[in-house]
C-alpha cells in the first residue's frame, strides 16, 4: 500500500517526538555530566554549558584523587563515591554470578517442565508465576532479619542469593517453551548411542537452545544489574555497596551537584545501555516470550 | 549452593527421581529466598519487632496489633490512595502510548520508524535510581533541565517548581516511571501485531474499509488478549513503585507522594525501625497484588490450553 506525502510526514512527525521522548533524559544528563557546578548555577536558563569539561569523570573515576577545576571551591566527596570501583566491581561480580547461577538452575527445571512432564513440575511452575508477583519489599523484610541472624549481611552472596532466588522463575517461563520445540528425536538418537537422559540434555538440548539462554541470560543479568532493593537493604559498606545504591545514597546529600550526579549515572547505566543496544534481538524475545507464552 | 545432579557409573535414574534431583537447586532457592520469607513476613507481621527484640531475639505476640494500627494510620490509607491513583494513572496511560508506539514502529518502509524500533528498547536498560535521579535533575526548580528547555523555547517566563507543589508531583512522578517501563508494553504490543494475518486486512481494505474502521474493527479486537496480560502485569508492578519515589521526592512534599512500599520501606528500615508494621503493611500489599496474580494466571492458564 502506498502511503500519501501527508501520511508519510505525520508518520515521521511522529517518530521524531517519541524518539525525542526516549531521548531527553540522557541528554539532560549527558548534558549535565560535561560542565562544572559553576557554570550550572551561572546560568540556569540555558540549556548548553559555556563550557564543556571531563573534570566530572577524572574526579569519581580517581576516586578524588584528581581534583579539576570543577571542585575549585569546594573539595567534598562522599566516602561512597571515592569507593566506587568497589561498587563497579560488586555490580559486574554479582550481576555475572546471579546469571550463570540463574541460567544453571533454571535450564535443569525447565528442562523438567519440557521433557519429563511431572504433574508437580507443572504445579511448581504455575506456583512460580504467582511468585512473579510477589512485591520484593515483602520477601526484603524477612530476609534482612534472617540474613542479620545468618551474618549475610554486608556481603556479596547475601545478594546474589537474593536475586537469584528472585529472578529464577523467570528462567522456567522462558526457557521451558523453547526447550519443547528441541525435537525429541535428537535426544533420543543421542541416548541410542549411549547418553543417558541428563547426557542428552547437556549435549543435545542445552546447546540447540542457546537463543533462549542468551534472551534469559542477557535479562537477567540487567535486572539483576539495576537492582536497587535488594542491596541497598542488605549491604550499608561502601565496600559491600552496588552502583545503583551509590546512587541512592547520593540523594538526600545536599553537597553533592546535579553535574556529579549525572556523571555517576551515566556510568552507571552505560554497561546496561550498551549490552542490551547489543543484544536487542534477545532481549525483545525473552521479554515477549516471558510474558506471552508464560 | 546444590550441586548439579552427576552421572553414577551406569545406574540411569528414572524420570521421577531425576526430575527431583534436577529440580532441587531452584526448590532449595525459592524455598529460601520466597516460601520461607513470604511465611515468615506473615509471622512478623503478628509480631512486635524493633532493634529491641532484634537484639534480643524475642519477637512478643502482638495479635491482629500491627494491622490495626497500619488501618488507622492515615498515612498508610494515604500511601494506598497515591498508589491506587499512580498505577491507574500509569496504566492507562502506557496502555494508549504502547498501542500507538507499536503500531508506529510497525511501519517498515518509513525509516524513522526503524530508528524508533532501534531506541524503543532503551529506557528498560537504565537503572530505575539513576533514572529517578536523572529526572530529578530535569524537574529541579532552579537548575533542573526542563525549565531550561521551556525558557530556550520561550514557553515560559518563571520556572515552574515541578516536584514542589502537592498537587502535582504524584503526577510528575508517573512521567520518568511511564518512561521507564513503556519499552515492556511497545514490545508486548508490537509482538501481537506480527501475528495477525495480513489477509485480515486486504480483505477489509477490498470492501472500503478506511484505516481507523482496519484498527477499530481488526486490530484492536485482536489485541484484546495482550493487553489484558500487559494491564495485570503493568498494575502489579506499578503497584512496588519505589526507586523513582525515593530518587525524585522521598514522599514529599510533606506527605503528598507516599506510596505503599515506601511505607513500609520507612517504617522498617528508618526510625522508628518497626519490622513488624512494615510487614504487616507489606502484607497489605502483597494480598492487593496477588489477587492480581490469580487474575493472570487464570487468564495464561487459558492461553496455554
Amino acid at each position: 500500500m502506498r502511503q500519501s506525502l501527508v501520511t508519510r510526514l505525520a508518520l515521521h512527525a511522529a517518530n521524531l517526538l517519541v524518539i525525542a521522548f526516549l531521548l531527553l533524559p540522557l541528554a539532560a544528563a549527558t548534558i549535565g555530566a560535561l560542565q562544572s557546578a559553576k557554570s550550572l548555577q551561572a546560568s540556569t536558563r540555558s540549556v548548553l554549558p559555556p563550557e564543556w569539561t571531563l573534570d566530572n569523570f577524572r574526579v569519581i573515576l580517581s576516586g578524588g584523587a584528581q581534583e579539576g577545576a570543577i571542585f575549585e571551591q569546594a573539595t567534598y566527596l562522599p566516602d561512597n563515591v571515592k569507593k566506587i570501583h568497589y561498587a563497579f566491581i560488586n555490580s559486574v561480580s554479582i550481576a555475572t554470578t546471579v546469571t550463570l547461577l540463574t541460567l544453571a538452575f533454571g535450564s535443569l527445571s525447565a528442562y523438567t517442565v519440557a521433557r519429563l512432564r511431572l504433574r508437580w513440575v507443572m504445579w511448581l511452575m504455575n506456583l512460580n508465576l504467582v511468585a512473579r508477583f510477589v512485591p520484593v519489599i515483602v520477601v526484603m523484610i524477612p530476609l534482612y532479619v534472617t540474613f542479620r541472624q545468618l551474618g549475610l549481611l554486608n556481603s556479596v552472596w547475601g545478594v546474589i542469593i537474593a536475586l537469584t532466588g528472585f529472578l529464577l522463575p523467570y528462567g522456567v517461563v522462558i526457557l521451558a517453551p523453547y526447550f519443547a520445540t528441541v525435537p525429541r528425536e535428537l535426544e533420543e538418537a543421542a541416548r541410542i548411542d549411549g547418553c543417558s537422559r541428563f547426557g542428552a540434555f547437556l549435549r543435545v538440548t542445552l546447546p540447540l537452545s542457546t537463543p533462549a539462554l542468551a534472551s534469559y541470560g542477557t535479562i537477567v543479568f540487567i535486572v539483576a544489574w539495576n537492582d536497587l532493593l535488594i542491596p541497598l537493604i542488605l549491604n550499608n559498606r561502601a565496600e559491600f555497596m552496588t552502583l545503583p545504591v551509590v546512587i541512592a545514597s547520593l540523594v538526600s546529600d545536599l553537597f553533592v551537584f546535579h553535574n556529579l550526579m549525572m556523571a555517576i549515572c551515566l556510568i552507571a547505566l552505560a554497561p546496561s545501555v550498551i549490552l542490551v543496544l547489543l543484544l536487542r534481538r534477545f532481549v525483545v524475545e525473552g521479554l515477549s516470550a516471558g510474558a506471552m507464552k508464560g | 549452593m546444590p550441586a548439579a545432579p552427576k552421572r553414577r557409573g551406569r545406574a540411569e535414574l528414572s524420570a521421577g527421581k531425576l526430575g527431583v534431583v534436577m529440580n532441587l537447586p531452584t526448590l532449595a532457592t525459592l524455598a529460601l529466598v520466597l516460601a520461607y520469607p513470604i511465611g515468615y513476613a506473615a509471622y512478623l507481621s503478628f509480631h512486635k519487632v524493633t532493634p529491641a527484640e532484634l537484639r534480643r531475639g524475642v519477637f512478643p505476640s502482638v495479635g491482629l496489633g500491627n494491622y490495626q494500627r497500619i488501618l488507622s494510620d492515615p498515612l498508610f490509607l494515604l500511601a494506598l490512595k497515591n498508589t491506587l491513583v499512580f498505577t491507574a494513572v500509569t496504566v492507562v496511560v502506557e496502555l494508549a502510548l504502547a498501542i500507538a508506539i507499536a503500531l508506529l514502529i510497525d511501519q517498515r518502509q518509513v525509516w524513522t520508524s526503524r530508528v524508533t524500533r532501534f531506541l524503543i528498547l532503551l529506557p528498560y536498560a537504565v537503572p530505575p535510581i539513576a533514572n529517578g535521579l536523572i529526572w530529578s535533575f530535569m524537574y529541579n526548580f532552579d537548575f533542573g533541565f526542563l525549565n531550561r528547555l521551556l525558557f530556550s523555547a520561550g514557553l515560559i517566563a518563571k520556572p515552574v517548581n515541578w516536584i514542589g507543589d502537592p498537587n502535582t508531583a504524584l503526577f510528575a512522578l508517573t512521567v520518568p516511571y511511564i518512561w521507564r517501563t513503556l519499552p515492556f508494553a511497545v514490545l508486548l504490543v508490537h509482538a501481537a501485531l506480527q501475528g495477525i494475518n495480513p489477509e485480515l486486512y486486504e480483505a477489509a481494505s477490498v470492501d472500503g474499509a478506511g484505516a481507523f474502521t482496519r484498527f477499530r474493527h481488526i486490530t484492536l479486537p485482536l489485541l484484546v488478549p495482550i493487553l489484558v496480560v500487559i494491564l495485570v502485569l503493568r498494575t502489579s508492578f506499578a503497584f512496588v513503585v519505589f526507586e523513582e519515589v525515593l530518587a525524585i521526592t522521598q514522599g514529599g512534599p510533606g506527605d503528598a507522594t507516599w506510596v505503599a512500599v515506601w511505607y513500609s520501606y520507612k517504617r522498617s528500615f528508618a526510625p522508628p525501625f518497626d519490622v513488624g508494621i512494615g510487614a504487616a503493611s507489606a502484607y497489605v500489599l502483597a494480598l492487593i497484588i496477588g489477587a492480581l496474580a490469580l487474575a493472570y494466571v487464570t487468564i495464561i492458564y487459558r492461553r496455554i490450553e
